[in-house]
Parts: structure tokens; C-alpha cells; sequence
């Protein structure tokens, strides 16, 4: 009877660590591809204005790409979460 | 905002262009430092800026005020043409309708212009093909003997149906401003429909609701200056706040405050309201309507930030790029005429 029940808690123990393990890559998988997204969305139309800036004036292209690139903060944030949620 | 698969970014790209091209339109301090020069200095001045490639290709060809004149004239066509290039969708639509009004000048200066019997090339310098009729097809039509081939050579064009009905009337009166009227009438009764009709309409309506405004208002200042007494109705362009009826009992109030008035009772825009409030003296028309213009530019500017992805940020750069090219030839041709700075400083819009 005793062995019983230790064997029923160990198998709801490794059932919990698995789904926990599961929901952790989830959140890991959410928390880069919903960033990522934002990222993208951000990027659309601060790319579409440095693209048109920069069609009128070739020497602003660096400041323009770097405006471009700023909204990259959201999904590296996003990848740092994931991180964390996967190996901490 | 108007169908376009691509999203948004077409018009953020094309409305991005217009704010970096209207940046680089000539500040008010440069048109002051060329009131100081001479008609050789303004051309070389002007060489610098955007106009280079239009006056190192017909500086062979002209000299002088007329090399500076047909320049300005090319590069303002030239413009319009490459904006209505890159613009998307509706606002394409859009800008080709609002440039439609350069074909009415063109046809008007044309036919004006043969009935002086002028020669082509000076009535070439004036002519600006930004609208549906293009530089070969105003060539075709310049080297037509009578105004009559030239009317039926606009078979199947837009203006056509109100040309040929009003073109024998106006042979009659010996007058062309009755069909000038009318072309202008049926251009903004087509720009309304257009409204109506496409997606992303309202943004451009509000445009014409104000156009339509600052062109009546004008008129009735024109026509309170003019002793010759005309029926209003004629002059007015339905459309706009004002209904042609009451600006026809608009144009019967003598008195300047209760005309005044009666015109701030119903106007909305702020920046009209206090533009009309400074009128009530005595004020020559070519300032009144300056000031008019400057109203309608810092309305369009408003609305164009209010509304930053739309056909708004277009409109306004077109219309200050008129105006440049307006400003550039009352400096040059100012200077050529000899008057005063102060003169001259009087006609521009800055």
C-alpha cells in the first residue's frame, strides 16, 4: 500500500516537472515569437519612413538605419526572457 | 485609409518624401537675400538649388528672365509628374484629380495666348503640363491654327464637354471667363465626386471644403474691389461652407465690419477668423489675398499633422512648391521689370 502511493507521487511529480518544463518552452516560444511580432509591426513604418528619408537624402541612410533598428530591443528583450525561463 | 495590400508603409514612405522635399523648399531669409540681387546673380542662385538640371539643359536655348521662366515652369511639371510616380493607391488618384486644374490654365493660356496671336514659344514658357495633358499633347495643340481645331483636339480629354459647350459663348462675348468659371466649377464638382466616391475621401474633402472657401472669399474681396457690379452666382463655387446663395447675399452687404461679420459668423478655422478680423480697414486686394494664402498653407500644414499619413502631406507640398515657383519668377520678374524691393517683397507668399 505505502509503495503504492510513493509510486503514484513519484509518477505525479515527473508528470508536474514535465508539463513545467513544457509550459516554461511556451512562455520561452511566446516571449520571443509575440516580441518579435512588435518588433516587426515597429519596424514597418519606421522602415518605410527611412527608406522614403533616405531616398531624398543619401547622407542620412546611417541615422536612418539606426532609427530602424531600435525597435530590435523589444524581441532581444524578449529572447533575454526566454532565456531565462529556459535556464534559470 | 485607402486599399493598399501593402499596408500602411506606401503612404509612410511617400508622406516621409513630401516632409523631407518640403524641408528643402527655399526659407522665407533666402527670397529676402535675392530681393538684393541683380537678374544674373537670382539665375546663378537658383542654378544651385533644385533647378540646376532645368537650366543647365535650356540655358542653350534662353537667356535671361525667359531661361528662368521656362526653367521654373519644367521643373514645377516635372515634380508634379514624379510625385504622382511614386504616390500609392487613392492618394495617386487623389493627386492626379487635384493636378487636374494646372490642364485648365494650360487650355486657357493657350487659347488666350492664340486669340493675342503670340507666338508659341512665349505661350511654351508659361505652360505647365502637370495635369492629364502632357507636354506633347500641348506642343500638338500650340501648333494648331484656330482655337476651334484646338477645342476638338480635346475630344475625349475631361475637359472637353464643358469646352465645347462653352467655347462658341465665349467666341460670342469675346471673353473667356465665363468658361473659365465654368471649367473651374466643373473641376470641383469632379474632385467632390472623386471624394465621395474613393476610400480615404473625407481626409481629401475637408482639402477641397477649404480650397472652395479661400477661393470664395477671395472672390468676394475681388469683386468688392471691382465697381463693375456682376452676379456673384457666377463667380462661386458651390462645394463649401458657404452655399452660392449666401455668398450672393454676402456680396451685397456694402458695408465692410457688417460684411466682415456676417463672413466670421460662419467661418470655423481659426486662423481665417483672425486673418478676417484684420481686414476691416482699407487694405489693397494683392495683400488680402497674400494673406489668404498664407491662411490656407497653415490650415493645410495643420491638417497634414493631424492627419500625417493621408493625402494631406502631398497637397501641402505641392501647393508650397507652387508657391516657390511663384515667388522665384514675381522676384525675377521684378527685378527684370525694375520695381522696388519693397514692391516686389509684396507679391510673394513666404
Amino acid at each position: 500500500m505505502a509503495a503504492e502511493i510513493i509510486a503514484t507521487a513519484a509518477t505525479d511529480l515527473a508528470l508536474m516537472q514535465a508539463s513545467q518544463k513544457g509550459f516554461q518552452a511556451i512562455g520561452a516560444g511566446l516571449a520571443v515569437g509575440l516580441t518579435g511580432l512588435g518588433t516587426g509591426v515597429a519596424e514597418m513604418a519606421i522602415g518605410s519612413a527611412a527608406v522614403g528619408a533616405t531616398a531624398e537624402n543619401k547622407d542620412i541612410f546611417g541615422l536612418a538605419l539606426l532609427f530602424t533598428v531600435i525597435p530590435e530591443t523589444i524581441v532581444i528583450f524578449g529572447l533575454v526572457v526566454a532565456l531565462l525561463l529556459l535556464f534559470s | 485609409m485607402a486599399e493598399v495590400r501593402a499596408g500602411p508603409a506606401p503612404y509612410i514612405y511617400v508622406c516621409t518624401r513630401m516632409r523631407v522635399r518640403k524641408s528643402k523648399l527655399l526659407p522665407k531669409e533666402e527670397y529676402l537675400r535675392m530681393l538684393n540681387m541683380s537678374l544674373p546673380e537670382i539665375t546663378r542662385s537658383i542654378e544651385e538649388l533644385e533647378y540646376k538640371r532645368e537650366i543647365d539643359e535650356l540655358s542653350a536655348s534662353f537667356h535671361g528672365i525667359d531661361l528662368l521662366e521656362i526653367a521654373l515652369s519644367w521643373n514645377l511639371a516635372k515634380e508634379y509628374q514624379a510625385i504622382i510616380a511614386i504616390t500609392p493607391g487613392t492618394l495617386k488618384a487623389f493627386t492626379q484629380a487635384y493636378l487636374r486644374r494646372w490642364d485648365i490654365q494650360n487650355i486657357l493660356t493657350i487659347l488666350r495666348g492664340k486669340r493675342q496671336g503670340l507666338k508659341i514659344g512665349k505661350i511654351k514658357e508659361v505652360l505647365i503640363p502637370a495635369g492629364e495633358l502632357d507636354r506633347v499633347f500641348l506642343d500638338r495643340l500650340l501648333i494648331e491654327d484656330s482655337p476651334d481645331r484646338i477645342v476638338e483636339a480635346l475630344k475625349g480629354k475631361n475637359l472637353y464637354p464643358v469646352v465645347a459647350k462653352e467655347f462658341p459663348l465665349a467666341v460670342q462675348s469675346n471673353s473667356l471667363s465665363h468658361m473659365e468659371n465654368e471649367l473651374y466649377k466643373d473641376f470641383y464638382r469632379n474632385l467632390i465626386n472623386d471624394a465621395n466616391v474613393m476610400k480615404g475621401g473625407d481626409l481629401f474633402l475637408k482639402y477641397i471644403s477649404l480650397d472652395i472657401d479661400i477661393t470664395n472669399i477671395r472672390n468676394l474681396f475681388r469683386l468688392r474691389v471691382d465697381t463693375v457690379q456682376e452676379d456673384a452666382r457666377e463667380m462661386m463655387i458651390p462645394g463649401g461652407t458657404f452655399s452660392v446663395e449666401e455668398l450672393h447675399r454676402l456680396n451685397g452687404i456694402t458695408d465692410q465690419n457688417e460684411f466682415i461679420d456676417a463672413l466670421m459668423e460662419k467661418v470655423r478655422v481659426k486662423t481665417l477668423l483672425a486673418v478676417l478680423d484684420k481686414l476691416r480697414g482699407e487694405k489693397p486686394i494683392r495683400e488680402i489675398e497674400i494673406d489668404l494664402i498664407k491662411v490656407q498653407i497653415e490650415q493645410m500644414e495643420k491638417m497634414a499633422k493631424l492627419n500625417p499619413f493621408s493625402i494631406h502631406p502631398i497637397l501641402v507640398y505641392l501647393e508650397k512648391k507652387k508657391y516657390e515657383v511663384f515667388n522665384l519668377r514675381a522676384i525675377a520678374r521684378g527685378k527684370e521689370s525694375k520695381l522696388s524691393t519693397d514692391r516686389i517683397k509684396g507679391y510673394l507668399v513666404m
